[in-house]
């Protein structure tokens, strides 16, 4: 088994959103370990505070957010404690993420090329850095190159060598082409004198994951990347996401909605509900063998092409209201187990059997 | 069965209240917007207890019978009181004039404040009456769309490609000189750009689903223009037409400034500015005054209107 | 056509036409249905899938003739819609109702819930006075599952779950007889979803419904449906009851797509069967078979005939070949 190290720890999250309506309770002590290399399913219904606990990562919050406590780990620095321009940096140099409409997140009046292009000057130093190694070895530079580059600290001598404009200009060109190569992007010469708007919505997901690993980040995380795609087309993302996994390594926070999609992909599960991470796993043990009473039904609650069933399980009761939340455990309210002291204080999220996390008191 | 009814107007009627009530907070969150909508509120009901605050006969011109005097001097009254203003020499009174007194002998305070209410009312009247006229046209325009669409377009186009003042000028200067016809040249003047507002809001509003549904749903043109489309699509025409408020005195001013005022005397911001200008440099406070009261009025609803633009966004409210 | 077809629908065309230059000449036309054909029975739910650009949403449309058909014929319960008065059409309009997937944007914002329903039945003259309206209201509510408190909010104090179910009361009020659900969950969460799926089959036991049910999410529309047809630019390239359309498909497309459906199970080791390429657009359409640039068993005739629907025993596929899709084989040709 391989040496697993874990990239991404968030511990005990918990932050509230102030609005008209009182304090909305939208995190409630999340828990998630991402490891290297591996992709990590975030699965939960809407308002489960999945988004909102990637944006805390990346302190895209809006105003009105408040962190009431928890860390947010990554290889062991806690995020939260970090200054603005120190996020910055991370966001261009370590977590990088992919939203759910390409549409709204890419320029329309800026050509694939250009985006692509100051998406890798973000961070110039490594490209010089790759300029003066290309020079040695001799032979041209790779994206997967670029990529080891980061494990080698920047040596001083690399530095001290002038390196001009027109050959990091030259440099980054060749990485963009490369990567494009490696979203599986057909024509990649075509493709960075275009504009948004002229290419499909599946090429537009392309474009913005080949953006996310031009940063070369330690995480990547996708939000919903695959919800607003056909189905043919979410077939071939998330086969680019399967090779991403197994020939670069990324480590990846797969954010969906949809089970299935995090089936076919991830190797673990995190399943949300209310603002709490309910249940952790990996998704064999989440399937076969789901503990938490919210995803056991769930997985009823999906429609599945290989079984004829009359009815589809539902849930009894409606989302809870984060505003006013229920007391304890806030699945209590609608779980057929509920016991008294379901609603004193929230079950935390503890090791039943191996590798298999669970938050709820009926172990 | 009675209540029944009344139940389910009480119910519809609580749930707008509510509705207007998050407005109203909404707009309390910037402060600029609160002293603009104070300030409007003051001009508001100044203008309507005006004539209870101020006796309208002082603005009878004093002079050689109702003419401009010709004395252009101060004069120290003989009761020791003091006032000033070129047209000392005509008053003799008790009374002191906080802000001195017009070229006609009369106190300048009273005078603006009997001249807020014609500013106001014609503020009102002609917003009110381009912006009803021009949503209208506006509305139809977007909805039925076509040959309609484009000739409505065209015309508004005539109206848009000449410069306001001086349209309203030549109107003014066709259609004589009382306040009413005053009024309708401005009017005439200030509709178009809500035609293309409106339309425009149309439009948009045309594309969206509910709009297809309620077709499915089988209602009808009018019901869906008239009930569904129209007041979706107010809200920034509401801004616009706050904002016009100071556009239109600011306009109407200037109208009275350049002389076409009904009687040479009418208290109204822009002829005693006008007045003021002959005393520019010996009674500067004439045209100051009276300049700071339209400044204000028309900075207050500006602010206001800013503000209900914030607040109205549909995309930062909840 | 059977007695027992509600929906009958020939060769239906919607094409919309682009217009350039300054005195807006047609150039050219964007084909979203170019020809479909099927027919729905009284009572049951037919599924149709497809992906953007298929022309499923714009086939909806044609059919209750929200939009202008541009040829071909639609009859409901015997009556023509395509040729329908204005009059005729808001009588056929009570009969044959439309659910749309966007609960956020399908209702009014500034309307009520109740205004909504008075609304509606006022348009078609049902109820005799307010307080037989009100109560009717209420009664909406209630069969949709939500309660009489809800009459007076708002649609932005639902959630996306709620407003379905208003959007489907609000369909309800004028009885219906045929609805058509244009992805009416593709919004929704799972457990939501699971919920309103439940409400629609029940409805249609209840109230005797037929549905039209369109939708790209595939395992939904193999729950809800009893035949499904698959679209693909256009037309219809396979028809057949589900189980067929499913499990037993003719047609490549129809394989590729089923193929690409992720399956609830991290265990179930498929074959990589990936289609390549977009999902084109109708703006240009390949010659011959529309599916040939990206079949991976195209030939030659491909390229040039456009394959009509063929019917093999209830079974309609629109392709020259029959593949055995597990080797991979063409077994024969039609």
């Amino acid at each position: 088994m391989k040496e697993k190290n874990v990239i991404l720890e968030v511990k005990d999250l918990r932050l509230d959103f102030r609005t008209y309506r009182g304090r909305v309770k939208a995190l409630n002590g999340v828990n998630l370990m991402l490891f290297k290399g591996e992709v990590l399913g975030l699965v939960g219904e809407s308002g489960c505070g999945k988004s909102v606990t990637a944006l805390t990562m990346i302190n895209l919050l809006p105003e009105n957010a408040e962190i009431l406590g928890g860390q947010i780990l990554l290889n062991g620095e806690n995020l939260l404690e970090k200054s603005k321009s120190e996020i910055r940096t991370i966001r261009a140099k370590e977590i990088a993420s992919v939203f759910q409409d390409p549409m709204t997140f890419l320029n329309p009046v800026l050509t694939i090329g250009t985006q692509l292009e100051e998406t890798f000057k973000l961070n110039i130093d490594a490209l010089k850095q790759a300029v003066t190694v290309q020079k040695t070895k001799g032979k041209d530079i790779t994206y997967l190159d670029y990529l080891s580059l980061k494990e080698q600290p920047s040596n001083k001598s690399h530095k001290n060598n002038k390196v001009s404009r027109g050959e990091v200009k030259r440099i980054t060109k060749a990485l963009c082409l490369d990567i494009l190569r490696i979203v599986k992007l057909p024509d990649p010469e075509r493709i960075l004198r275009q504009y948004p708007f002229e290419l499909s919505g599946g090429m537009r997901q392309r474009c913005m994951i080949a953006m996310a690993l031009a940063r070369r980040p330690s995480v990547f995380i996708a939000d919903e990347i695959t919800t607003a795609v056909d189905v043919t087309i979410q077939a071939q993302i998330l086969h680019l996401m399967r090779e991403l996994r197994d020939v670069i390594e990324t480590s990846t926070l797969m954010i969906t909605h949809d089970l299935s999609v995090a089936a076919e992909i991830a190797n673990r599960v995190a399943v949300m509900y209310g603002g709490n991470t309910v249940e952790m796993a990996s998704t064999r043990k989440i399937f076969k063998e789901p503990l938490h009473p919210y995803t056991q039904m769930l997985m009823k609650a999906i429609p599945d092409i290989t079984k004829l069933v009359e009815r589809l399980e539902s849930i009894p009761g409606i989302v809870p209201d984060l505003i006013d939340p229920p007391a304890g455990c806030r699945f209590h309210p609608r779980c057929p187990y509920g016991m008294p002291v379901c609603q004193g204080k929230f079950p935390s999220l503890k090791e039943v059997t191996e590798n298999h996390e669970v938050a709820c008191y009926l172990y | 069965m009675k209540k029944v009814g009344t139940e389910a107007r009480t119910g519809e009627w609580a749930a707008r209240w509510a509705d207007f009530k998050y407005t109203l907070f909404l707009m309390r969150k910037n402060p600029l917007v609160m002293v603009g909508s104070i300030i409007a509120i003051l001009f508001i009901a100044l203008s309507l207890l005006a004539t209870f605050i101020v006796d309208p006969n002082l603005a009878t011109p004093r002079g050689y019978g109702g003419r401009y005097p010709f004395e252009r001097r101060y004069v120290w009254s003989t009761n020791n009181i003091i006032n000033w203003g070129p047209g000392i020499a005509l008053y003799d009174g008790p009374e002191f004039f906080y802000l001195g007194t017009d070229g006609w002998g009369r106190d300048l305070l009273a005078m603006i404040i009997l001249a807020i209410p014609v500013d106001i009312e014609n503020a009102v009247i002609i917003t009110v009456g381009a912006s009803i006229f021009g949503t209208l046209l506006g509305a139809l325009a977007g909805y039925i769309g076509g040959v309609f669409d484009e000739t409505m377009l065209r015309i508004t186009d005539i109206f848009l490609a000449f410069p306001g003042l001086v349209l309203a000028l030549v109107f003014a200067a066709m259609f004589g000189r009382s306040i009413p016809t005053l009024r309708l040249a401005i009017l005439l003047v200030w509709w178009p750009p809500y035609v293309r507002l409106m339309r425009g809001q149309i439009l948009s509003e045309k594309a969206k689903a509910y709009v297809e549904a309620l077709r499915a749903l089988g209602a009808g043109h009018l019901r869906i223009l008239f009930r569904h489309i129209i007041p979706n699509s107010i809200y920034p025409i509401l801004v616009q037409a706050t904002l016009d408020f100071g556009g239109v005195i600011l306009t109407f001013s200037a109208l009275m400034f350049l002389g076409f005022s009904p009687t040479p005397s009418l208290p109204e911001l822009g002829n005693l500015a006008a007045d003021g200008y002959g005393h520019m440099f010996d009674a500067p406070w004439l045209i100051i005054f009276p300049g700071l009261t339209m400044l204000l009025i028309a900075l207050a609803f500006n602010l206001v209107g800013d503000g209900l633009r914030d607040v109205l966004d549909p995309r930062l409210r909840r | 056509m059977e007695d027992q077809d509600i929906l009958v629908v020939k060769g239906l065309k919607t094409w919309f036409p682009t217009k350039s230059g300054i005195i807006q000449r047609t150039v050219g036309y964007v084909k979203a249905v170019d020809g479909i054909s099927f027919n729905v029975r009284k009572g049951e739910t037919f599924g149709l899938v497809g992906e953007s650009g298929s022309g499923k949403t714009t086939a909806a449309r044609s059919i209750l003739r929200l939009i202008e058909t541009t040829a071909g014929e639609v009859y409901f319960d015997g009556t023509s819609v395509t040729t329908a008065s204005r009059r005729e059409l808001r009588k056929l309009r009570r009969q044959m109702q439309i659910i749309f997937q966007d609960p956020y944007a399908s209702l009014d914002p500034r309307q009520t819930v109740n205004s909504m329903l008075m609304e509606t039945m006022k348009i078609h003259g049902i109820a005799s006075s307010r307080s037989e309206a009100h109560g009717r209201a209420i009664q909406l509510l209630q069969i949709v599952g939500l309660s009489e408190e809800h009459l007076y909010r708002f649609p932005h104090e639902f959630s996306g779950g709620q407003r379905q179910r208003v959007a489907v009361a609000r369909v309800l009020a004028v009885n219906p007889e045929f609805l058509i659900l244009d992805e009416p969950t593709s919004f929704l969460d799972v457990s939501v979803q699971a919920k309103v799926l439940n409400l629609l089959k029940e409805l249609q036991d209840k109230l005797d419904l037929t549905y039209l049910f369109i939708s790209h999410n595939l395992a939904v529309v193999h729950h809800m449906s009893d035949r499904v047809g698959v679209m693909y630019l256009g037309k219809i390239v396979e028809l057949a009851d589900k189980n067929a359309v499913y499990h037993f498909q003719k047609h490549p497309y129809t394989f590729h797509l089923m193929a690409a459906i992720p399956l609830p199970d991290p265990e179930a080791r498929k074959k990589e069967v990936l289609l390549m390429g977009d999902v084109p657009s109708p703006v240009n359409i390949p010659s011959g078979c529309r599916f040939h640039p990206r079949c991976p068993w195209a030939t030659d005739r491909c390229t040039k005939e456009e394959p009509p629907l063929y019917e093999e025993k209830g079974h309609l596929v629109a392709c020259h070949y029959d593949i055995d899709f597990k080797s991979g084989e063409v077994k024969s040709e039609r």
